[in-house]
């Protein structure tokens, strides 16, 4: 057998990024490619025996309550675009955003931060959204990448404002109060959005063929409360998911599974409801739920087998090695997760750097809650970065087959550039967490 | 070196216990002169906290600290020896019982199939209940909604009159801050507090009644049987010492976590009366029949602990 | 599509298509590369897939119960997430016998059908044999979880008081969905073998997951 042990820790590591990368552009399918390097170095780093590590992890992954919100989202987009709800919707939103100059782009992110506020984990929104709206902006003349973009990243707000599993799962680690996390994300997370939405006006008003031109025309009294009746449904589904959530009633995935019946109940009221609509979107949520989840899950395997290898002993120590200047050790622990964010999904990332970057960031004296914020904003930025792009995979799941994934990730950049933005403001101003 | 012991833990690498189980391994080391390197994982960090036994007797890790209880669905033995509800109100009982009362080896007798070996029982100590409702006695679990873990726990609650929902960690703060559920077994009152759950169920239950849980400190068997007798001895005594050192450095934190919110108000602090622990007590232990009667293993399990329990005369 | 014949025409139920369809509302056939056995998965996708809406379901219940009767179940979350879980898992087969994963083709793009066709070939070939280490893999699970130290069989449990044989039953779906995985890749790299270099690469070309 090959002994990959004798590499030692550190070309170990470079040497993992090196063959993901390498197999990454083969065009070999993702989930198997973070499989497949999870094999090659459990078999040359622990030998055969070690192998149901893998196994063991993508069982826990599967099993865990948390994902269960994402079917719920899928199936609530899928049942969605199968009836005239979604159309009658942005029909509606036409009303209020119509005067302003990449209205609907601006609705989409408002749509988003209520989604954003409904579920905690992100994959179902931005189906939803590229289902909904992207045809929608398509249609009526939005600039490609800009669409893209806005659909991307306002469907990745999911774990930037509460509720979030990300600041879950950073809670439990770190042992600090979830309840303050949420607290403190509440600005940023409408500061990330209010950003989204700057760039949208800004892009619209000073760019050519960016945003259909704002409507002029008047629009009858009759055909205005036609229009408004397509809201009526949708907001009646949106007050039920958030009402059970703030009012006690479900928890945030029971809350998944009542937009879903909310969404049925819906067809049936405008009857549009059959049972071969409801299988179709059944098998599309199967569909998009095997690639979403078993993305998932060769990076979980992948970290299961590198932190056996002593990953978190090596990254530790490159941390509190670089330098005595806790800035620097901070802007290090950025650059790592940037780097980890191209290459892994959030919950390798969260599993790997949480038990190393939270005893360290005690240790230097800082609020560990707003670095709880902070880690929740580089994840936002991690859904998005090239090569592993979580939600650019999301989206591509269900595009229209010429949106290609390079188009979707250059149109990513802009977007990328302002989270980084965000991610440096909340450095520099830690106060913007309002502790 | 001669022996490298990869150990991963039931906590988050954030958590006092954590840091505890780490200065343990420390002086492993130095106790063996170097000839042990014990090297603590945090939960999950290789596979999930429900799969460690699987993973030590495949000897892809070497050992854990974790709670018994989470084997549970290998055998409900597992269950009610991790957390016999009622049968103790103090680390040292438990301790007593694991080391000189028949525990130890009935643990090695069950864990020895599966390839692990017990060294010892450590505990966090008494865990605390959190409510958002105030509880001074039985008769206020009736109708309570609350999140209670697999396990025994959950039966006890539901043969208390309470409604148990089986909601995972990761929901407990949520759904006790939107008052979906009433109350929540978490763990001691410390990180309760330190995870700002009193701050969303303002009447914890300190000290608490319901649940002392049996964290087992075992490795791999051929590991163990492959180690001189020396440095077994080391393992042993020096986890008999990180038994003491957690339960002490825990209920400092805890009393000093109390000290503070009493200072601070806003959460009133429950302590039920000698009577009403009794009253609990009672319906807890019924329980147990029911869970031995479910595995060979159990049946030992109950004996064992009734015939101890009667000798020293608890029950 | 004709409907099968075990399945007799029902009046009041309209006719469900056999293929799945795709989110613009068109039937999409599975690619000819993955074969029999690539259309058999997809025969009996449905069922896994309206596991979720159960899954749903059975969320709705509980919140019911537990509100409006004040007595909470003690198997609905245990059930939707085994639900669930058995819908990722085959989910993934689903998507690998419909070419869905989501790939990055920068090299596959810009690669000639007799590359391209290397590609498919390598790159099945290499899955299969990684789908069928983690098959082994999964039966040593199944080995701890469906069977006592002694030989006895015991499936394991949640645990919980409902206590169901959830985790032993995931488990044994895992090594079975593994099984396919692996079967599914081997009959994909003898298709891609036997057509022609033009053919192979313009049949994957219908995946999703390509540019
Ligand atoms: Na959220
Ligand atoms: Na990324």
């Amino acid at each position: 057998m090959f002994d990959l042990q004798s590499l030692g820790i550190e070309y170990g590591t470079l040497a993992m990024f090196v063959l993901l990368l390498g197999f990454l552009i083969t065009g070999m399918p993702l989930a198997f490619v973070t499989l497949l390097i999870a094999l090659i170095f459990t078999l040359g780093w622990f030998g055969p025996m070690a192998v149901p590590l893998i196994t063991s992890r993508v069982y826990s992954f599967v099993s865990s309550f948390v994902f269960v919100s994402v079917p719920m989202f899928v199936m609530m987009a899928a049942i969605l675009d199968r009836s005239g709800i979604a159309k009658d919707l942005f029909e509606a939103m036409r009303l209020f955003g119509g005067r302003l100059k990449g209205g609907v782009a601006v609705q989409t992110i408002f749509v988003a931060v209520i989604l954003a506020a409904m579920s905690g984990i992100i994959g179902g929104e931005i189906v939803l959204l590229g289902l909904l709206a992207l045809p929608q902006m398509l249609r009526q003349g939005y600039d490609k990448n800009l669409a893209i973009g806005v659909v991307c990243a306002g469907g990745s707000l999911g774990t930037m404002v509460p509720p979030s599993i990300v600041l879950i799962i950073y809670g439990l680690t770190a042992n600090v109060s979830i309840g303050d996390l949420f607290t403190a994300s509440f600005i940023p997370g409408f500061m990330l959005a209010g950003f989204y939405v700057a760039y949208v006006l800004f892009r619209s008003y000073t760019g050519d063929n960016i945003a259909p031109p704002p409507r002029t025309e008047k629009i009858p009294t009759e055909e205005k409360i036609r229009l408004l009746k397509g809201l009526f449904l949708p907001i009646l589904v949106v007050i039920c998911v958030l009402g059970s959530i703030y009012g006690g009633i479900a928890s945030v995935t029971e809350a998944s599974a009542v937009g879903v019946a909310g969404v049925v109940a819906s067809t049936i009221v405008r009857r549009e409801f059959s049972l071969s609509m409801l299988k179709a979107a059944s098998l599309q949520t199967l569909s998009t739920c095997g690639m979403i989840v078993w993305i998932g899950i060769g990076a979980s395997a992948l970290v299961g087998v590198f932190n056996l290898m002593g990953g978190i002993k090596f990254v530790s120590a490159l941390i509190t090695g670089i330098s005595d200047d806790p800035t620097i050790i901070i802007l290090f622990m950025m650059l790592i997760l940037f780097i980890l964010g191209m290459f892994l999904d959030w919950v390798g990332i969260a599993l790997l750097t949480m038990p190393i970057f939270v005893p360290i960031i005690k240790q230097l004296g800082y609020d560990p809650v707003w670095f709880g914020v902070l880690f929740a904003m580089n994840m936002q930025v991690s859904f998005l970065s090239p090569p592993f792009g979580p939600a650019a995979f999301y989206l591509k799941s269900v595009a229209p087959p010429d949106i290609t994934l390079g188009t979707i990730f250059k149109a990513l950049v802009p977007f990328i550039c302002l989270q980084v933005l965000a991610v440096a403001l909340l450095i520099i101003f830690p106060g913007i967490t309002g502790r | 070196q001669e022996f490298t012991l990869k150990v991963q833990s039931s906590d988050a690498a954030g958590v006092p216990n954590f840091v505890i189980e780490q200065e343990w391994a420390a002086r492993v080391g130095k106790m063996s002169g170097g000839r042990i390197a014990v090297e603590m994982l945090p939960v999950n960090s290789v596979v999930e906290h429900a799969e460690t036994q699987d993973a030590i007797a495949a000897g892809i890790i070497d050992g854990h600290i974790t709670d018994t209880s989470y084997f549970t669905g290998k055998d409900p033995a597992f269950g009610l020896i991790a957390n016999p509800v009622g049968a103790w109100s103090a680390p040292s009982e438990m301790l007593r019982f694991v080391e000189y009362g028949g525990g130890k080896e009935l643990m090695n007798e069950m864990l020895e199939p599966y390839g692990l070996h017990f060294i010892g029982a450590v505990t966090p100590g008494l865990e605390a209940f959190v409510s958002s409702k105030p509880l001074d006695g039985v008769a206020d679990l009736k109708g309570l909604k609350m999140r209670a873990p697999e396990g025994m726990v959950q039966e006890v609650f539901a043969a208390a009159g309470a409604s148990p929902v089986n909601i995972p960690q990761s929901e407990v703060f949520t759904s006790l801050d939107k008052k979906v559920i009433d109350a929540a077994d978490a763990t001691v009152f410390s990180t309760n507090q330190a995870m700002g759950l009193h701050d969303v169920a303002k009447h914890p239950v300190y000290p608490g009644f319901h649940s002392m849980p049996m964290l087992e400190v075992s490795v791999n068997k051929e590991k163990w049987d492959s180690m001189p007798e020396d440095l077994q001895t080391i393992l042993e005594v020096s986890v008999r010492d990180l038994a003491r050192d957690m339960d002490a450095q825990l209920a400092m934190k805890d009393m000093e976590a109390v000290a503070k919110a009493r200072a601070e108000g806003g959460v009133t602090i429950h302590n039920w009366s000698a009577e009403e622990r009794n009253k609990f007590r009672k319906i807890a232990t019924s329980q147990w029949e029911k869970v031995a009667g479910r595995s060979e293993n159990a049946q030992k399990v109950y004996d064992t602990l009734v015939k101890y329990l009667t000798a020293q005369g608890m029950i | 599509m004709a409907p099968t014949p075990e399945k007799p025409a029902h009046s009041d139920i309209p006719p469900t298509p056999d293929l799945a369809i795709e989110p613009d509302g068109t039937p999409e056939p599975v690619p000819t590369v993955s074969g029999l056995f690539g259309r058999a998965v997809d025969k009996i996708s449905s069922i896994f897939a309206l596991g979720f809406l159960l899954a749903m379901g059975i969320l709705i219940f509980e919140i019911f119960m537990r509100h409006v009767f004040n007595s909470p179940t003690l198997w609905a979350h245990e059930t939707t997430t085994f639900l669930s879980a058995i819908g990722f898992v085959f989910g993934g087969l689903y998507c690998a016998s419909r070419n869905k994963h989501i790939r990055v083709v920068i090299i596959y793009d810009i690669a000639g059908p007799r590359f391209r066709r290397a590609l498919d070939i390598g790159i099945s070939i290499v899955c299969a044999i990684s789908s069928g280490f983690f098959a082994w893999a999964a039966w040593l699970m199944v080995k701890r979880a469906a069977f006592k130290p002694g030989g006895d069989i015991h499936l394991e449990t949640t645990g919980s008081a409902f206590n169901a044989p959830y985790p032993g039953l995931l488990k044994i779906f895992m090594l079975f969905v593994l099984i396919a995985l692996t079967i599914q890749f081997v009959i994909l790299t003898i298709n891609y073998v036997r057509a022609k270099p033009d053919y192979a690469g313009a049949n994957s070309g219908t995946g999703t997951g390509h540019d």
